[in-house]
C-alpha cells in the first residue's frame, strides 16, 4: 500500500463542484500512477474540463481533495500535518509544477512564438532570458516548429498555436499534463499534427490526463480509460478492454454513438 | 457692399494669442497627466473592490460624464473654495475641475480596456504558476495599454478643447486671448478662425503622438512597416467606411 502510495502522480478524492444548483461533479475518485496515460471520455458537459480544472485549481471545488506527487493541491500541511489553505503565492507554485493544455491554445498575443515559451521560465523560474530562450528553442525544436520561433500567435494556424502551448507547457517541466481537449477547437486536417505531438509525450513516460473525443487516439495511446458520465465515473478499465469489452450500458450507447 | 478678410490684424496680435497658446498648453498637460492618475485610480478601485464600496466611484464617473463641463469648471473654480476652506488660485482650481472631467471618461477607458483582455490569457499564465501581480504586469497591462491607445487620444483631445472653456472664468488661455483681440479690433470671424486652425493643431499632434505610440507598441509590426506605413494605414481606415484589414488586429 506504502508502495502504491508512493508511485501515484495524481490522487483525487471525492471531489465534488456545483455551478450554482447544477451539480457537475458529484463525488470523483480517480488515481494516477507515474507514466501513465489516462484518457477522459464522456458527452460535452459530463463534466471533463471541471475535472481537469478542479485538479490545478483553476476552479477550485467545493469539496475534496487532489494529491499531486502526494502534495495537496491548495493546501501547505503545517509541521503537525494539518492542512491549511495555501496562498496565492504558493498555490502559484504548486500549479507550477502541473502542466496544463487549453482547448482555446491562450497563447499571448503580444508575444513571440518563442517568448510564449520563455515567458513562464523567465517570470517564474527567474531564469535569465538568454537562458530561457535557448530552451524555448528547444521545445519548440521538440514540436517541430523550430523555424517559427518568430511569428507572433495571430499568423500561425490553430495546430501550430497548440503545439506552441505544448511547448510552452513542457518548458516547465510539470510533473503531471493535464489536456483539456486540446483537439476540439482544430479544423480536422490539424488534428493530426497535435496528436502526433502527444503520442511522443506518452511513449516518454509522461504522467498525462487528456480529456478528448478523438476516439481512436484514446485506444492507441492510453493506458487507461476512464469515463465519466453526468459528473461520476461510470467505468474505467485498461484502454483495450474499454473499448472492447465496455460494461456498463452508458458506456455502450456512448461508444456506439461516438464509433459510428 | 463686400465682406473684406482682414487676417493681417489677426497676424500682428500673433503674440497675444501665442500667450494664450503657452497656458493652452500647460492646462492640457497637466489635466491629461493628473487626469490619467485619477483615471487608474478609479479604474483599479472599481475592478478590484466590490461592488457596494465601488458605489461613490460609480456615481462620480457618472456625475462627470453626465454634466456639461462648463458647469463642473464653474461649480469648483466658486464652491470648492466655500466647502473646503481651501485658497486654490485660479490655474489650480481650473486643473482640478478638467482633471476630474478627463479622470471620469479615463477611468472608463481603462476598465473596459482591462476587462477586455481575454480571460484564457490569465488562466493560462495562471497555470502556468504566475503569481497575480505577474499576471497584471506581463500579460494584462501590456495587451490592455496597447488597445487603449487610441480611446485615451480622443479623450486628451477633448481635453485641449475642454481647457478653452476656462476663458470664462479670466484664465488668459488661448480662447480669452482671442477674444480679447476680438474686443479690440471686432473682428470675431478672422480670430476665430485662426484660434480653431491653432486648436486643430494642438489636437492633431496630439493624434499623431498617439498614433506615434500606437506604431510604437503594436506587438505585430506589419510587412516591418514604417510609422509612416502605419500612417497610411490609420488614415485609409478612418476615411474609409468599408471595413479594412487592419482593424481586426489581435
Amino acid at each position: 500500500m506504502t508502495n502504491d502510495a508512493a508511485n501515484l502522480a495524481i490522487q483525487i478524492e471525492n471531489l465534488h463542484k456545483s455551478f450554482g444548483s447544477l451539480e457537475v461533479l458529484k463525488g470523483i475518485d480517480l488515481s494516477v500512477t507515474k507514466g501513465e496515460v489516462i484518457c477522459i471520455l464522456g458527452t460535452s458537459g459530463s463534466g471533463k474540463s471541471t475535472l481537469l480544472r478542479c485538479i490545478n485549481r483553476l476552479l477550485v471545488p467545493d469539496s475534496g481533495m487532489v494529491y499531486i506527487h502526494g502534495e495537496p493541491v491548495g493546501y501547505v500541511k503545517g509541521p503537525d500535518g494539518s492542512l491549511r489553505p495555501a496562498n496565492q503565492s504558493m498555490l502559484a507554485t504548486q500549479r507550477s509544477k502541473i502542466g496544463y493544455v487549453f482547448q482555446q491554445f491562450n497563447l499571448w498575443p503580444h508575444k513571440t512564438a518563442l517568448d510564449n515559451v520563455a515567458e513562464a521560465l523567465v517570470v517564474v523560474k527567474k531564469m535569465k532570458r538568454d537562458k530561457a530562450r535557448k530552451i524555448a528553442l528547444q521545445r519548440l525544436n521538440e514540436v517541430g516548429l523550430e523555424e517559427w520561433n518568430d511569428e507572433y500567435p495571430s499568423t500561425l494556424s490553430g495546430g501550430q498555436q497548440q503545439r506552441v502551448a505544448i511547448a510552452r507547457m513542457l518548458a516547465m517541466e510539470p510533473d503531471v499534463m493535464l489536456f483539456d481537449e486540446p483537439t476540439s477547437a482544430l479544423d480536422p486536417e490539424r488534428v493530426g499534427e497535435v496528436i502526433d505531438v502527444m503520442k511522443d509525450l506518452a511513449t516518454r513516460g509522461n504522467t498525462m490526463v487528456i480529456a478528448t473525443h478523438e476516439m481512436n487516439f484514446a485506444k492507441e495511446t492510453a493506458d487507461r480509460a476512464v469515463f465519466i458520465d453526468d459528473g461520476v465515473i461510470v467505468e474505467q478499465a485498461p484502454a483495450v478492454e474499454f473499448f472492447n469489452e465496455p460494461k456498463t450500458e452508458r458506456l455502450q450507447a456512448f461508444l456506439k454513438r461516438m464509433l459510428s | 457692399m463686400e465682406f473684406e478678410f482682414r487676417f493681417d490684424i489677426v497676424w500682428n496680435n500673433i503674440s497675444i494669442l501665442l500667450e494664450g497658446v503657452q497656458t493652452t498648453i500647460m492646462l492640457s498637460l497637466l489635466t491629461m497627466l493628473l487626469g490619467t492618475i485619477i483615471g487608474l485610480f478609479v479604474a483599479i478601485i472599481r475592478l478590484r473592490v466590490r461592488r457596494l464600496f465601488a458605489i461613490p466611484f460609480v456615481i462620480y464617473v457618472e456625475v462627470f460624464r453626465g454634466t456639461p463641463g462648463l458647469i463642473q469648471i464653474v461649480w469648483i473654480y466658486y464652491c470648492l473654495p466655500i466647502v473646503t476652506g481651501l485658497e486654490l488660485s485660479a490655474f489650480t482650481s481650473l486643473v482640478i475641475a478638467m482633471a476630474l472631467n478627463v479622470g471620469a471618461y479615463l477611468s472608463e477607458v481603462f476598465r473596459a480596456g482591462i476587462q477586455a483582455v481575454d480571460k484564457g490569457h490569465v488562466e493560462a499564465a495562471c497555470a502556468l504558476g504566475f503569481k497575480p501581480t505577474q499576471i497584471s504586469r506581463r500579460i494584462v497591462v501590456p495587451q490592455a495599454a496597447y488597445r487603449m491607445i487610441p480611446a485615451i487620444g480622443n479623450v486628451f483631445v477633448s481635453a485641449i478643447k475642454l481647457s478653452s472653456l476656462c476663458s470664462v472664468l479670466g484664465m488668459s488661455e488661448l480662447m480669452y486671448q482671442g477674444q480679447l483681440v476680438i474686443a479690440n479690433y471686432f473682428r470675431p470671424i478672422e480670430v476665430f478662425t485662426v484660434v480653431a486652425l491653432i486648436y486643430l493643431i494642438m489636437a492633431y499632434s496630439t493624434s499623431l503622438f498617439m498614433m506615434f505610440l500606437e506604431w510604437k507598441f503594436a506587438w505585430v509590426k506589419r510587412d516591418k512597416n514604417s510609422f509612416w506605413g502605419h500612417f497610411k494605414n490609420v488614415s485609409r481606415t478612418i476615411f474609409s467606411l468599408k471595413p479594412q484589414g487592419d482593424l481586426t488586429r489581435d
